[in-house]
Formats: structure tokens, sequence, C-alpha cells
């Protein structure tokens, strides 16, 4: 967040103009990101739903189910997946959307060294560079929304009384140490969690990197 | 060390496109080391003799066809895992190159109505 108030700083009394195409561009990313994460969200909550529904029928409620408690009006039936696609659009979508919001704020002014050239190309718009991944801002971005979403998703299971029969949310102990079904175990796991999805995008963000610096290297 | 954004490189990262072959591998590589080491953490875990390991998450079988809470269905589930996890990068690498094409051609219509 530094970077980003460090640039805030200086652009305001150099260049306004950046930090304005800046913000614009951060809410455009993340309205993108928000519709692609939101899409394919709810094409696999659909997909899962009627795959259920053909592999086991009238008695393919068993974990799906269990979605109801976050998605009002879900059920394992062929209105209840449009209803679960609807939820899940609205969940990963806004997830996505905040995600980048917060990684375009922690990249601030190292927004250049996401691209493979900072080489001034003929039209930037119609001939795109290629997008880089910058590992730590991804981690702490996406980190921080799945931390959020497990406290607030513990807390509700908490709120609405039901804490001590979520066995299936318990077994979340069985990888985060210490995690409980409680408003502390929710914290503690909150935290394990950001450590672990932390990692996860490092290792995204370095093969993807990788990959991309192999396949557009200049011979 | 912190230099000026220059207004190019903030409308190039805006429209930079995301390469799907490595999205695709980079996902599939990170789903992979998920479900194999979901399945080998349950493995490692002392349960009393007889009792059953990780029901919860072999019911992922109903799924994928092979996949098993042992040692080989870790093996599978890694496989299995790759495979998803390709499929998900891919889409996900498409749909946002596409959704900024959309956008862009519908900036550069309003644009040029604009100017008419």
């Amino acid at each position: 967040m530094g970077n980003y108030q460090n640039m805030r700083a200086t652009n305001h009394s150099v260049n306004g103009v950046n930090l304005k195409l800046l913000n614009a561009a951060i809410r455009f990313n993340a309205l993108m990101l928000g519709l692609t994460g939101g899409t394919l969200a709810a094409v696999i909550v659909y997909v899962a739903t009627h795959t259920s529904i053909a592999r086991w029928g009238s008695n393919s409620s068993a974990y799906l189910e269990l979605l109801a408690i976050f998605f009002p009006g879900y059920s394992v039936t062929s209105n209840g997946a449009w209803v679960g696609a609807f939820w899940a659009f609205v969940y990963a979508g806004t997830c996505s959307a905040l995600s980048y919001r917060l990684y375009g704020r922690v990249l601030g002014t190292r927004i250049a060294d996401v691209l493979l050239s900072t080489v001034p190309t003929e039209n930037p718009v119609l001939k795109p560079s290629v997008l880089r991944l910058h590992g730590i801002s991804l981690g702490v971005a996406i980190g921080a929304i799945a931390a959020l979403g497990l406290f607030c998703s513990t807390a509700w299971l908490v709120m609405r009384g039901t804490a001590d029969e979520s066995f299936h949310a318990a077994l979340f102990s069985n990888y985060i140490p210490g995690y409980s079904v409680s408003i502390l175990g929710g914290l503690l796991g909150a935290v394990e969690l950001f450590a672990l999805v932390f990692l996860a995008c490092l290792l995204l963000a370095s093969v993807y990197n990788r990959i991309v610096e192999m396949r557009h290297k200049k011979p | 060390m912190n230099r000026p954004v220059r207004d190019h490189e903030i409308l190039s990262a805006v429209f930079a496109k995301m390469d799907v072959p490595a999205m695709t591998v980079a996902m599939g590589v990170v789903c992979s080391l998920f479900l194999f080491l979901a399945t080998t953490t349950l493995l490692l875990q002392a349960v009393p003799q007889d009792y059953p390991v990780g029901p919860h998450l072999e019911s992922l079988a109903a799924y994928l066809p092979g996949y098993r809470v042992s040692w080989v269905g870790a093996v599978f589930g890694a496989f299995y895992g790759f495979l998803l996890g390709a499929v998900a990068g891919f889409a996900a690498a498409v749909y946002w190159n596409l959704t900024h094409y959309i956008a862009l051609g519908m900036m550069l219509i309003s644009s040029a109505e604009l100017a008419d």
C-alpha cells in the first residue's frame, strides 16, 4: 500500500494524470476480473449441480446442498442450479474484483514490472503487451480475500447458531491446525489460510512468469 | 527504487493480454500440488486402526474415477488436479483476454460514435 501512497504523493505534484489513469486502470481491470471470476464460478456451480443430479438423481443432495447455508434458495435441482450460479457469480465476482483492487493498490508504481516489455509500443491498446504476474502483490491480494472469506464464513456459522453442528467446516482443521468453528478459530484459520494462499500465489506467479519469459524470449 | 510511471505503461498494463498456455500450465501445477498435498496430509495424520481415512475427500471419487485417499490415489489426484487446474487456467485466461477485447471494441465503437 505504501508504494501506492508514495506514488500518490509523487504524482500529485508532478503529474496528476498518472494517478487518475492508474485508478481508472485498476477499476477497469477489477471489473474485468470480477466478470471473469464470477462467470467461471457460476458455470462451475451450475455444472456441478447438474452433474450431481445426473449421477445420483433424487439422492444427489449430500454435500452440495451444504452450499444453501451461504446461497439462500439453493438446492440440488434444476432451478436450484440457476440460483447457485447466481450466488456464485455474486460471491466470486465480488471477491475477484476486490482481489484486483487490492492487487493494483499493492502493486502501485511497480505496475510496469508486470509487463513483459516496457518499450513504448506503437499502440498499447491495439497491440497489447504480455501480462506478467507480481507474486507478492498477488499473494497479498488473494490471500487477504481468502482469509476474509474464511473468517466471514466461520462467523456466519457462529452467528446462525449452528457452529456445534458444522462438523464439515470443522474438517478444515485437518489442513489448518488450530482452526475451529468459532470466532477465535476463524481468526487463527484466516491467518494460516493467508499464509498458504500467499505461498500458492508465489508458486503460480513464478511458474507463469517463467513460461511467459521462455515463450517470448527474443533470440 | 520507484520511478515515475509513464502513461503508456499504465495503458499497456491495462490491456496486456494474459498468456494462455502459461496460465494453463501454472494453474495446472498449483492445483495438482494442492490435491496431492490435500490427500497426503490426511495420510500422514495418525488415526486409530480400521478407522476410515478421509471419507469426505474420498467422495471426490464420484467425479474423479480412480481417485482414493491413498498414496496411489494421491498420484491420481495430482493428475486430475493438473487437468482441472489447466482447464480452469485456460478458461480464465481466454475469458480475461476476451472480456478485454469486447470492452475495447465497445470503447472504440462509442468513441467513433462520439467523433461522428
